[in-house]
Order: C-alpha cells, then sequence, then structure tokens
C-alpha cells in the first residue's frame, strides 16, 4: 500500500499518471517517478509525501488532488482511494479495479474506460465515460457510480458498461450512445440525441429530442440515424 | 564553398540511362558537378560503397497545405494525439496521418524524398497555402491552383475565346504563385454550387453554356500554347462512383490531338479513384485493363496512382459533391468548403480496412495500374492523406516489385478482390530501375522541372542513398531489406546539404517555392475590364486578392 499526500498547495496542474502498480515498486522508484508540474518535469517527492507500507496495489491519496490529472490512467488492477477531490481524466481509459472518490471527481471521469470500476461519494463534473473529442467510441464496459450529481456530456458515445447517478445531471445524455446504459435518478436535460443503441433509464424530469418513437417500451431512437435506443422512466 | 564527393554507390539513373553502375557522384554549390570541378581534399567524403544512390524522390500530387488539410487537421483531433518527434533541436512533430507542417517535410526527407507538390490550391486560399507551405521545412514545393470550375474559365470557355482564357491562366498562376493547371471535376464543383454535379463529358453545366468536355479542351489548348511547364493535371469527372472507368477513358481520349516533345499533355491523377468497373457498390469490380490499354496505346498521358494504404486516411478533394457523396455513404462526419465561385471542397475521415470487399478491391485496383501501365507513364502516388499516408510510398514500391510479397499480403485482404480484379493473376514485378523511375524521373519529368529526378551533371543536389546494394538484393524475395531500407534512407541530400542519415534528421533547411510566370506571353490589359467589373462584386478587392512574391520564404519563379 502506498499513502501520497500533497507538500503544497498546486499553483498549476500536475500530471501523474499513477496506478496501483506503483505500490509495488521499490521505494527508490516510486520518489524518483517522473510526472510534470506545469511543463516542469519534477520526482514525485518533490510534490507528494510518500508512505510505503507493504507491496499490495492500493494507493491511497489523502488530500486534495482536485488539480492533479490522469491518476489510474489506463489501470489494470488493484484499488485507488482518493479522501478528497479528484482532477480530469481519473480512471480514463481504465481497464480494471477500482477507484473510490471521496470528494468530487472533475471532467473526463472514467473517459473511454473499458473495464473496472469507479465509485464517487461526491459530484462529478461533466464528460463522465465519454470518447474523446475525434473518436469514435467512448466507454466499453465497467461501471461508473456517482452518489452526488453529474454535469453534461454523459456517456458520450459509450458502447457498453453502465452510469449511475443518484442525484441529478446536466444535458447531453448518452449522445451517440451506441451500448450499455445510463441510469439517473434524479433529473436532467437533453437526452439521446443520435442514439443508436443502449439504455438509459430516469427517475425525474428530463427533456426528450422530437425524433423518439413512444413504444409500449418506452422511447425508441433516435430515429434520425435509424438508432434502436432505449429511453424509460423508472 | 560546399562540396561533397558520394564515394563507390550502386548508381540508378534511369534519365540518364545509368542502371546499377558503381560510380562516384560529385556536389558544389547545391548542384551536380563533374570530377573536375571540385578540390577533392576540401570535399566532405559520404562512403556509399555497395549503397543505391539515386536522385531525390518527387511527390507530384500530395495535398500538404492549404485550407483542406487544415480544416481536415481542425475537424479530427484524434489524429494530433499521435506524438511523432518532442520538440528538441527540431520542431515537434505529431499526427498520425494528417501531419502537421513540420512533420510532413520532416518524414519526406526520412524516406528520401525531396520535393512535393500541393494538389489542389484553392485560388482565393492562395495566400494560406504559401504561408502554410512555407512552414514546411526540408523539401522543394508549389501548388497547383485548381481552374476546371473558376467563374472565368466557364466564361471564357463559352465565349470560346482562348486569347482571353490563356491570359487568365497567366494572370491567375502569377496572382496566385501557382505552378500549373488543376481540374478537379471540371463543371461538376460549379453544379454543386446548386446541389447537383455532372455526370458525363457532355452534360450542361448550371448557368453556363459549357460541357467538362469543353472545358477540359479549352484548358489543355491554353496550356499548349502558353507552354506552360506541366500539362493539364486533371481529376476526372464520377469521381468514386462505380462504373467510371468510361468517364475516365473517355477523358483521356480528349489528350489525342495533341502533342509536345517534352512532356504529355494531359496527366491523369489518382486514378484508383477513377478505375471502377459495375453498376453499384455490390458489383463493383475493377476497370484496369481497359484504362491500362488506352493510356498504353497513347504517346501523351500520364496518371498517378492513388494507391490506398489500409489504415487511416482522410478524403480531401476539391471534388465537393463526391465528398457529400462519401459522407452519406460512410456516416462519416463531413466538412464543406465553398472558395466563392472559384470552386469548392469536401473533408471526410475514412479507414481503409483490408476485410472490406470495396476497400480491398480498391487496394487491388491501385496495384493493378501501378504493374499493367506502362513504368513510363504512371507515378507512385497516395493522392497523401486521400489514400493513405505518403510515409508508405515504400509500400507500394515494394509491392510492385515482388509477386511473393502482395501473394502473402493478398491472403489478409477480402476474397472480393479474387473475382473482381485481376491482380492475383498479375505475374509483372517491375524492376528497381522502373520504380526509380516511377517516383523521381517520371514524375520530374511530367512536372516540366529537367534539374529534378536525376544525377546528371547541372542537376539539383536532390540525392537519396539507401542501405542496401541493388546488384546483390533481389527485390522479389528480399521485399522485406527493400521495404525497410527505403523506409527510412542512410542519407538525404538536398541542395547539397545532409539532412537525414540513418532516417534521422541532422539538420533543417528551406527549400524553394516554384512557380511559373506566363504573363510574358500575353496582354493582360485584354482581360483588366473583365476582373476589374468582376471583383466589383467580390468578398475581396482586386488589390488585395493573391499572393506577393516577397512575402513567400524562397519564391522561385519560372519565367516562360
Amino acid at each position: 500500500m502506498l499513502i501520497l499526500k500533497p507538500k503544497i498547495d498546486f499553483t498549476v496542474t500536475v500530471e501523474a499518471e499513477i496506478t496501483p502498480e506503483l505500490a509495488t515498486k521499490e521505494i527508490r522508484e516510486i520518489e524518483n517517478l517522473k510526472i510534470y508540474y506545469g511543463n516542469n518535469v519534477v520526482k514525485l517527492n518533490d510534490l507528494f509525501e510518500i508512505k510505503k507500507e507493504g507491496d499490495d496495489k492500493r494507493l491511497i491519496l489523502d488530500g486534495d488532488f482536485s488539480r492533479v490529472k490522469w491518476i489510474g490512467y489506463g489501470m489494470t488492477d488493484g484499488e485507488i482511494i482518493i479522501k478528497g477531490n479528484v482532477g480530469t481524466h481519473c480512471g480514463s481509459n481504465m481497464k480494471g479495479g477500482r477507484i473510490v472518490i471521496e470528494g468530487d471527481a472533475d471532467d473526463w471521469l472514467g473517459a473511454e474506460m473499458k473495464g473496472g470500476e469507479i465509485i464517487v461519494k461526491g459530484n462529478a463534473a461533466n464528460l463522465v465515460g465519454c470518447a474523446y473529442y475525434g473518436n469514435l467510441v467512448g466507454m466499453t464496459n465497467g461501471k461508473i457510480f456517482i452518489e452526488g450529481n453529474a454535469g453534461s456530456y454523459i456517456g458520450e458515445k459509450m458502447n457498453g458498461g453502465e452510469i449511475e447517478i443518484k442525484g441529478n445531471a446536466g444535458d447531453f445524455i448518452g449522445t451517440e450512445m451506441k451500448g450499455g446504459s445510463i441510469t439517473i435518478h434524479g433529473s436532467c436535460g437533453f437526452v439521446g440525441g443520435d442514439m443508436k443503441g443502449g439504455e438509459i433509464k430516469i427517475k425525474g424530469e428530463f427533456e426528450l429530442v422530437p425524433t423518439f418513437k413512444l413504444t409500449e417500451d418506452g422511447w425508441v431512437g433516435d430515429v434520425n440515424v435509424k438508432g434502436e435506443g432505449k429511453i424509460k422512466k423508472f | 564553398m560546399h562540396m561533397l564527393h558520394i564515394k563507390n554507390g550502386i548508381v540508378i539513373d534511369p534519365k540518364n540511362k545509368i542502371s546499377k553502375e558503381k560510380m562516384d557522384i560529385f556536389v558544389k554549390n547545391g548542384k551536380i558537378v563533374s570530377e573536375d570541378e571540385i578540390k577533392k581534399d576540401e570535399c566532405k567524403v559520404i562512403d556509399a560503397t555497395n549503397k543505391l544512390v539515386v536522385a531525390g524522390g518527387v511527390d507530384m500530387h500530395a495535398h500538404i497545405a492549404g485550407s483542406k488539410i487544415n480544416t481536415g487537421r481542425t475537424m479530427r483531433p484524434e489524429e494530433m494525439r499521435v506524438v511523432r518527434t518532442i520538440a528538441n533541436k527540431f520542431r515537434a512533430t505529431v499526427g498520425r496521418v494528417l501531419l502537421t507542417s513540420p512533420a510532413i517535410g520532416y518524414e519526406y526527407i526520412k524516406m528520401g524524398y525531396t520535393s512535393a507538390f500541393e494538389a489542389a490550391q484553392p485560388p482565393i486560399g492562395a495566400l494560406h497555402t504559401h504561408e502554410e507551405l512555407d512552414s514546411i521545412p526540408m523539401v522543394d514545393k508549389a501548388a497547383l491552383p485548381v481552374f476546371g470550375n473558376w467563374h472565368f474559365v466557364l466564361k471564357f470557355v463559352q465565349e470560346n475565346n482562348l486569347e482571353k482564357l490563356k491570359t487568365f491562366i497567366a494572370w491567375a498562376l502569377e496572382r496566385t504563385k501557382g505552378f500549373g493547371v488543376k481540374v478537379v471535376n471540371p463543371g461538376g464543383v460549379e453544379a454543386w454550387m446548386y446541389g447537383g454535379n455532372v455526370k458525363n463529358l457532355d452534360d450542361q453545366v448550371p448557368s453556363f453554356n459549357v460541357t467538362p468536355r469543353e472545358i477540359i479542351l479549352s484548358l489543355i489548348k491554353a496550356t499548349e500554347e502558353l507552354n506552360l511547364n506541366h500539362s493539364v493535371h486533371i481529376h476526372c469527372n464520377n469521381l468514386g462512383i462505380p462504373g467510371n472507368y468510361q468517364t475516365t477513358i473517355e477523358t483521356i481520349k480528349l489528350a489525342k490531338g495533341f502533342e509536345n516533345d517534352k512532356r504529355q499533355v494531359l496527366h491523369v491523377t489518382h486514378v484508383q479513384f477513377n478505375a471502377y468497373a459495375g453498376d453499384s457498390w455490390r458489383n463493383v469490380s475493377s476497370g484496369v485493363e481497359e484504362i491500362a490499354k488506352t493510356v498504353n496505346a497513347m504517346d501523351n498521358v500520364t496518371i498517378d496512382v492513388g494507391q490506398p494504404i489500409f489504415g487511416h486516411a482522410t478524403a480531401m478533394t476539391g471534388d465537393a459533391p463526391f465528398q457529400f457523396t462519401l459522407h452519406k455513404l460512410l456516416g462519416a462526419k463531413w466538412s464543406n468548403k465553398d472558395s466563392e465561385v472559384e470552386g469548392g471542397a469536401g473533408i471526410v475521415p475514412l479507414v481503409y480496412l483490408p476485410k472490406n470487399p470495396v476497400h480491398a478491391l480498391q487496394w487491388a485496383i491501385g496495384l493493378e495500374l501501378g504493374l499493367l501501365v506502362d513504368s513510363n507513364k504512371v507515378v507512385v502516388t497516395t493522392d497523401y492523406p486521400n489514400g493513405g499516408p505518403f510515409t508508405e510510398y515504400p509500400y507500394i514500391m515494394t509491392m510492385l516489385m515482388s509477386k511473393k510479397m502482395r501473394e502473402a499480403e493478398l491472403q489478409k485482404v477480402s476474397p472480393y478482390v479474387q473475382k473482381a480484379s485481376s491482380l492475383p493473376s498479375i505475374d509483372t514485378e517491375k524492376t528497381l530501375d522502373e520504380i526509380v523511375h516511377m517516383t523521381r524521373s517520371l514524375p520530374a519529368r511530367i512536372l516540366g522541372l529537367p534539374n529534378k529526378g536525376h544525377l546528371g551533371i547541372g542537376a539539383d543536389a536532390d540525392i537519396a542513398i539507401y542501405n542496401f546494394n541493388p546488384l546483390e538484393v533481389d527485390p522479389s524475395n528480399d521485399f522485406e531489406i527493400i521495404y525497410r531500407s527505403l523506409k527510412s534512407a542512410m542519407y538525404t541530400i538536398k541542395d547539397g546539404k545532409i539532412l537525414a542519415k540513418d532516417g534521422e534528421i541532422v539538420q533543417e533547411h528551406w527549400g524553394k517555392t516554384y512557380w511559373v510566370d506566363a504573363t510574358g506571353k500575353v496582354d493582360l490589359e485584354s482581360i483588366s475590364n473583365e476582373i476589374e467589373e468582376y471583383f466589383g462584386y467580390y468578398s475581396v478587392e482586386v488589390r488585395n486578392y493573391g499572393v506577393e512574391e516577397e512575402w513567400i520564404k524562397r519564391p522561385e519563379r519560372i519565367v516562360i
């Protein structure tokens, strides 16, 4: 297990693609890991207090990580627990394992995620489980669970996996979605534009574009793109 | 004084009829000179013992600068995530297929190519094109403005006024600092302004009493009478439509009756996209045999291939209606560019997949063209980035030389190729000499650049040295060695300077921008009224239109 604590308040963003795999390395190697602080290359122990306890694949990030980007990028197993807020691109391209965020998450949470699980105790910002601009497929597998609210552009182009939001969400939910499911317990804005497949379930209020057909099994569309996505109330 | 002595190389120089001869090459002040002109003790000696020494490659048709590729970059952020090199001694380069400007220069040089021509410059975008060409380091370059749908061209063709058409071409080349006459889907892009297209050479163009046939014939006549360096460079009508090979053949036959003892009178570009038989994508097949027969029987037409490379590509042509069709066909994103009344363009990203029957057929058609057309008439291109990256030219070159490699590649593609094309049954293997001709001396001749593409005395010292011995390596069996060697030149020398060594850039250099000045042959006054009147309605004033020579980094004016 590895415990990281920021030494300073970051004035610019930190780019640190750290995964639980790091906890299995030698302490010297961990300390010397190269990360970016703004446009400067620095060592991990320049910015963080590092404590290593055993070799199990766990990372505890203790403090405010809201300016630290790319945490858990591409991780395959193990666990990351963030005891505060986290910055953008957390769990992006993740393939397995678990990330627990006790505070809020920033944009691009679990973008293009391929497996594993992300739990956010606070709120998440925009672009959860999305495809990066220009790419054709977003999240393909795994699960993202958000206890608070989420922003706009949730699950854009997603093609599998599951996103569950306990609170409300913003506009453009499941745009160009191809598969998988999104569940929103609160209300949200525009849903399902250019949706081709998959399912969106919403408990509260939402706005629907006029290109969906009402069937016994909820709304089906987007007929504009001959889609067969489903939107249901529950 | 800068001098080089390239020692003991095995030289292939088709223009000077040198085939795999062991000889030395001498360079002084950026030119190739004879032995007695240099001082051996002041020379830098390059040991090229038993290595292939050829002229630098000439890419005569690629989309490397201007609004099209730039819009492509803007609409494809995913392309820009591929980092090629980080900024260090040289500029950072990024791009998967759509490279950034420095990446284009560096990648050409790494491969041993030293000149590249932007093949479709929207006239009103001339300044942008030249700004961008000026951001491409290393290579010599030029741009071909598009004429086939320009208001003035249609007007003068309609009036049957050849003198004014010639004057206009000279005026336009001077204003856009262009190199030659490019024609894209003549009449079709004008029809696109009304949401349509033209279907054959005798369709009438909306609002003008002209047909594509008349546009092409008039432009050939005008180009030949002006005696421009390069002939008319045409992207045929009906591009990308099954059954279009007949239009292509008809277009090629329009060159009958014209003569030029130095070069062709019509260059038909990326013929692969215009060589489909059949009447739908379900029964499409190759129309190469007929096209090859026609081209081989004529001595005044040349073509280039437009070979698709499996993987990512981006279709970008001045053929706006075709791009819309492609967008509808693929469901991919699309950008439509309208350059006022001069032409148009469209951009659509695409991926060529080996298992897709149509893509596999396109791939086979490209290779058929390379194999069946006389190697004195066909140039290797990918129509970058329409067919794929130019960095895969070595793949095409190697495939044309090795039946064995083709057989292995045929195993990987859709079996549709077996019945829809003749590629599996073609036994031809081009020789290394022919391939050197098809990538060096032939494009230089087609473009009308006597100092390019060869190693004779007086030629530009653009030289590529590849790390294999052509006397020992057999292209048909050792295709892997050839492919690897052609991908990264051992040395690339441009204007007498060593720019790349073992596939790595060693110094930066700025190449020349060629443009053709034919204004001395015409009376510009004769069209000044028309131009004045027209610019009264245009979005820019005539005095703000075009590019001044002093704005270009290293302009090279060719006065004819």
